[in-house]
C-alpha cells in the first residue's frame, strides 16, 4: 500500500466530517488535498505531525471573496504531498497558529501576516519579517487594504533591549561573512552568543507580486535573480511548473541538456560556497582556487546560454537554443577531467587541514528529528543522514533515467555539511558524464508552444532540488495570461531558520562557521 | 665641511653621533621594510593563489606600495562621533614606539648595531609588550563593539603567548650566557642554536606568529568575525600606521629568531648583513606562507594551545637545558 492510500485510510478513520480528495498528481504536483476549517485545523496538523510529515510551505492566496491559507506537507521517506487549505474571511482574517508544532511556521506566518493581514492567534512574535515599517497596506492583497493604526506597533521589526551582563552586536547587514545583506542581531555575553535573531528583508524585491503583473514569458528572467549562484535550477523549477500547468511536452534532448547544464550550475554554486566557507574560517586562498575552477563552468555555460551568472536558458517546451555538439561537449569533458584532479587537491588543502577539522567537527549539530520541525532540505538535511533529494524523490528532467547516489552525513555537523557538498560535486560530475553519453539527438524544443500562454484554471506545485535544497514554485492560474498568484518555496529560508537554534550558547566564531556551512543566499530568502 | 662635522662629533661625543646616525638608519630600514613587505605579501599571496599580484606600477609592480602610501596619505582622516579622542589618536602613534626601540638592539652585522645593550633581549621583550597596550587603547577608544572584542582578544592572546616566547628564549640565553644579542649571535660561530634547541625554535616561532597577530592566530582582527577587529574605525594614515607596525613586527620577530637560533649575521662568503637579511626574509616568507594557507583557529583553541601545550613543553625544555648545562 502506498503512502497516499495509507494516509487516506487513516485520515478517514480519524476525521469523519472532513473531506480528503485525491488530486491529479500529474497535473497539480500534489497527491491529496484537505479542506480544513478553523475549528479542526490544529487537529489535522497534529495528525500530520504524528505521521512524520514536514511542512513544505505555508502561504496565502487572495481569491477576493475569501482568503485561502495553503499548507503543503510532505514526508522525507516517501513522496506524499498534501495540500491543506483553510478559508478565511477577508475582512477580519484570523487563523490559529501552528508555530508551536512546526517551528518554521513562525516565519511563514509572519510573512503571511505582513503580506495579507492575516492574524495568527497565539503566535509568539507576529511582527513584520521582510517589509519596511512604513508600508501602509498589505501588498499581496488584490484590493487596497490599509494597515489598521493599532497595528503600527507590530511593524517595528527588531529593537533590542540592553540588559546587564550582555550586549548586542549587529552582524550585518554589511558584514564580510553574511554573504550578502543578511542582518543577524546577536545577543552576546563576552565571546558567547546568548541568542541570535536574523532580520530579513534587506534584499526584498517582491518577486511574487511582480509575477502577478507579468505574463508567463516575461517572468522567465526573474527566478534567476532569486538564487544567483544556482540560476538555472530556479529557472528549471519555474519552466517545469508552467509546462505541467499547460500540458506542454518537452523533447528528450532538451531534458538531457537541462540536466547537464543544471548539474554544471550546481557545481559552480558549490564551488562558490567552497570558496566562501573557508574564507569564513579565515583561509582566503581556497576562494581563489574555487573561483578559478568556477570560471571554467561559467565559460561553458556562457557558450550555450549567453550569460555568465543569471542564466535564462530554458523555455517552455525546451531550450533557448541547442548546444554546440563539438565545443560544448569537448569543453565539458575537459572540465570533468580537470575538476576530478582538483578535488584531490582540495582534499589535501582543506579537508585534511588540522585547524580546519578542529574548527568544523562537532560544531553546529543538527539532529534528524529537527528536520520535520524546521523543514530544512538540501545538503543540510542530507548531512543529518536523511537521504532526501528531490532528484530522487520526484525525478524531473532526465534524472529518472540516470543512476546516481545521494551522499549523506552522519551527525549533521559542519564537517558533514562540508563533506556532503564535496561529494555532491563528484556525483554531479558523474551525472554530467552519464548525461553526455546518453544525449539523444532530435529537436531541442517543442514547436507548438504559443507565444502567449493562457493555462487552464487550476494550480500546480512543482519542486526541484536546487543547490541549497527543495525549491518549489506554486502557481494559481485563472486562465489569463498572467499568473493569479505565484509562490516560491525557497530552501535557504528554512535552512536559515535553524540558525537561532544552533547558535545558542556557542562562540561567535562557531556561529559564523555554522552560518557559512549553510550556504545561504540572501536574495533567495528575501525574494 | 669635513672639519665642521669632526668638530660636532668631538663636541657631542662619538656615542651620540653613532646613535643618531643609527636611529636615522633604523627609520629608513623600518619604512623600507614595510614598503618592501607589503609588496612581497601581495606578490606572494598572488602567486600562492595562482594570480600575478601587483604588476602595473613600476617594474614588477615594485612601486605599488609607494602609490598606495600616497593614496593613504591623501585620504580623509575620519574620526567617528563618539570616540575617546585622546585614546583614539594616541593608539596608532604609540604602536610605533616599541617597533622603533626594538630595532636599536638588533645586530644586523658584527659592527652594524645602533647600540649593544647588555640586556638587549629584555629591552625587546619589555617594549614589545607595549604593542598590546596600544591595541587595547585603540580598541577601547574606538567606541565600537567589534573593536573592543578585538582588543580584548588581543590582550588575552598576548599574555598567553609572551610566556612561551620568553621561555623559548631562555635556554638560548643560558647557553650563550648573555642577554646581549650580539653575544648570542657571536656564540653561534660553531653551530647554530637551532641544532641544540629545535623545540625552543619551534615554540618561539609559533608564539611569535601569535604575537604578531598573523593567520592562523589573527584573532584580534579576524575579518570574518570582527570585520577588522581593533582597527575597524581607523582610516587613512592612522590605519596604515597599524599596518606598518604589523609588517615591522613581522620583521622584528623574524630577526630575533634569526639572531637566537639561526646564527644571526653569521654565514660564509657574503657579508654578515646580507646573510642577516636573507635569513630574516626567509622566515618572513614562512609567515606569509602560513597566512595564505591556514584557516584561523578558534579563540579557546588558541589559548588552550598556549597554556596546555606550549608553556609546559617550553618549561620542560628549559629544565632539560639547564640540567645538561649544569652537568
Amino acid at each position: 500500500m502506498t503512502m497516499t492510500n495509507r494516509v487516506i485510510e487513516e485520515f478517514k478513520a480519524e476525521f469523519k466530517s472532513v473531506d480528503i480528495t485525491e488530486a491529479p498528481y500529474e497535473k497539480q504536483g500534489y497527491h491529496l488535498s484537505i479542506e480544513a476549517r478553523t475549528g479542526n485545523l490544529l487537529n489535522i496538523i497534529d495528525f500530520l505531525d504524528k505521521r512524520e510529515f514536514y511542512i513544505v510551505d505555508l502561504f496565502c492566496v487572495d481569491y477576493q471573496d475569501y482568503l485561502e491559507l495553503v499548507y503543503f506537507f510532505n514526508t522525507h521517506r516517501e513522496l506524499c504531498r498534501i495540500k491543506v487549505t483553510l478559508k478565511l474571511d477577508p475582512v477580519k482574517p484570523v487563523a490559529p497558529t501552528i508555530s508551536n508544532i512546526y517551528t518554521i511556521a513562525r516565519w511563514y506566518e509572519r510573512e503571511v501576516h505582513e503580506f495579507f493581514g492575516v492574524y495568527f492567534e497565539g503566535h509568539p512574535n507576529l511582527t513584520y519579517l521582510f517589509l519596511h515599517e512604513e508600508i501602509g497596506h498589505y501588498p499581496l492583497r488584490k484590493q487596497h487594504v490599509p494597515v489598521p493604526d493599532g497595528d503600527k506597533k507590530l511593524l517595528n521589526s527588531f529593537r533590542p533591549h540592553e540588559e546587564e551582563n550582555s550586549f548586542f552586536i549587529n552582524l550585518g547587514p554589511q558584514h564580510p561573512s553574511t554573504h550578502g545583506v543578511l542582518r543577524v542581531v546577536l545577543k552576546m555575553d563576552g565571546e558567547y552568543l546568548i541568542s541570535a535573531e536574523p532580520v530579513l528583508g534587506y534584499l526584498h524585491r517582491m518577486h511574487e507580486k511582480m509575477a502577478e503583473n507579468k505574463s508567463y514569458m516575461q517572468f522567465l528572467p526573474n527566478p534567476a535573480r532569486m538564487d544567483y549562484p544556482g540560476a538555472l535550477l530556479f529557472n528549471l523549477a519555474y519552466v517545469e511548473a508552467v509546462e505541467k500547468l499547460c500540458g506542454i511536452e518537452v523533447p528528450e534532448r532538451a531534458k538531457y541538456i537541462r540536466t547537464i547544464t543544471c548539474e554544471l550550475n550546481r557545481i559552480a554554486s558549490h564551488l562558490l560556497w567552497l570558496g566562501a566557507f573557508p574564507a569564513d574560517l579565515g583561509a582566503l586562498t581556497p576562494f581563489m582556487y574555487a573561483f578559478d575552477d568556477r570560471e571554467n563552468i561559467l565559460d561553458i555555460l556562457e557558450d550555450v546560454t549567453g550569460s555568465r551568472l543569471t542564466y535564462c536558458y530554458f523555455r517552455f517546451g525546451g531550450l533557448y537554443n541547442d548546444i554546440n555538439e563539438e565545443t560544448f561537449i569537448d569543453a565539458t569533458k575537459r572540465f570533468i577531467e580537470r575538476m576530478r584532479e582538483r578535488l584531490v587537491m582540495y582534499d589535501k588543502l582543506i579537508t585534511g587541514n588540522v585547524i580546519f577539522i578542529n574548527r568544523v567537527k562537532n560544531i553546529g549539530i543538527l539532529e534528524q528529528g529537527q528536520a520535520k520541525k524546521y523543514g530544512f532540505s538540501g545538503p543540510v538535511i542530507r548531512s543529518t543522514g536523511i537521504p532526501f533529494d528531490m532528484r530522487k524523490v520526484e525525478p524531473y528532467a532526465a534524472y529518472g533515467s540516470i543512476d546516481f547516489e545521494i551522499p549523506t552525513g552522519h551527525i549533521g555537523d559542519n564537517m558533514d555539511r562540508y563533506m556532503v557538498r564535496m561529494k555532491e560535486i563528484e556525483i554531479s560530475l558523474n551525472i554530467i558524464e552519464e548525461g553526455i553519453k546518453r544525449l539523444p539527438s532530435g529537436p531541442f524544443k517543442t514547436e507548438k508552444v504559443p507565444k502567449k500562454l493562457k493555462p487552464p484554471k487550476g494550480d500546480i506545485y512543482n519542486a526541484v532540488e536546487s543547490t541549497r535544497g527543495e525549491t518549489g514554485v506554486y502557481i494559481v492560474s485563472d486562465e489569463s495570461d498572467t499568473p493569479y498568484r505565484m509562490r516560491w518555496r525557497v530552501p535557504s529560508y528554512s535552512n536559515l531558520m535553524t540558525f537561532p537554534h544552533l547558535s545558542r550558547g556557542v562562540l561567535i566564531a562557531d556561529a559564523i562557521a555554522t552560518l557559512g556551512s549553510y550556504d545561504i543566499v540572501v536574495p533567495e530568502i528575501d525574494r | 665641511m669635513c672639519d665642521t662635522i669632526i668638530n660636532i662629533v668631538n663636541i657631542v661625543g662619538k656615542e651620540v653621533v653613532r646613535t643618531v646616525i643609527g636611529l636615522v638608519g633604523v627609520f629608513i630600514v623600518v619604512l623600507g621594510n614595510a614598503i618592501m613587505l607589503t609588496w612581497t605579501e601581495r606578490k606572494v599571496a598572488g602567486h600562492i593563489q595562482r594570480r600575478i599580484g601587483p604588476k602595473e606600477v613600476g617594474p614588477f609592480g615594485l612601486l605599488q606600495s609607494f602609490a598606495d602610501s600616497v593614496k593613504l596619505l591623501g585620504k580623509e582622516l575620519l574620526t567617528p562621533a563618539n570616540v575617546e579622542k585622546p585614546l583614539y589618536f594616541l593608539a596608532p602613534t604609540l604602536i610605533f614606539v616599541p617597533v622603533l626601540v626594538t630595532f636599536v638592539v638588533i645586530p644586523f652585522d658584527g659592527f652594524l648595531q645602533v647600540k649593544d645593550i647588555n640586556t638587549g633581549i629584555l629591552v625587546i621583550l619589555a617594549f614589545s609588550s607595549l604593542t598590546v597596550l596600544s591595541i587595547l587603547i585603540g580598541g577601547w577608544g574606538s567606541d565600537n563593539k567589534y573593536s573592543l572584542i578585538g582588543a580584548v582578544r588581543s590582550v588575552a592572546q598576548n599574555i598567553a603567548y609572551e610566556i612561551p616566547l620568553l621561555l623559548a628564549l631562555l635556554p638560548v640565553i643560558l647557553m650563550a650566557n648573555s642577554f646581549s644579542l650580539r653575544d648570542i649571535a657571536e656564540a653561534q660561530r660553531g653551530a647554530w642554536f637551532v641544532v641544540y634547541q629545535p623545540i625552543a625554535f619551534l615554540i618561539f616561532f609559533v608564539a611569535s606568529v601569535a604575537e604578531t597577530n598573523r593567520t592562523p592566530f589573527d584573532l584580534p582582527e579576524a575579518e570574518s568575525e570582527l570585520v577588522a577587529g581593533f582597527h575597524t574605525e581607523y582610516s587613512g594614515m592612522r590605519f596604515s600606521l597599524f599596518f606598518l607596525a604589523e609588517y615591522t613586527n613581522m620583521f622584528i620577530v623574524s630577526a630575533i629568531a634569526v639572531t637566537f637560533f639561526l646564527g644571526g649575521y653569521q654565514g660564509p662568503i657574503l657579508p654578515g648583513v646580507v646573510w642577516f637579511f636573507i635569513k630574516t626574509y626567509l622566515l618572513v616568507f614562512v609567515l606569509l606562507w602560513f597566512r595564505w594557507t591556514f584557516p584561523r583557529v578558534r579563540f579557546d583553541q588558541l589559548l588552550n594551545f598556549s597554556w596546555k601545550i606550549l608553556i609546559p613543553v617550553s618549561f620542560l625544555n628549559l629544565l632539560v637545558t639547564g640540567g645538561i648545562l649544569k652537568l
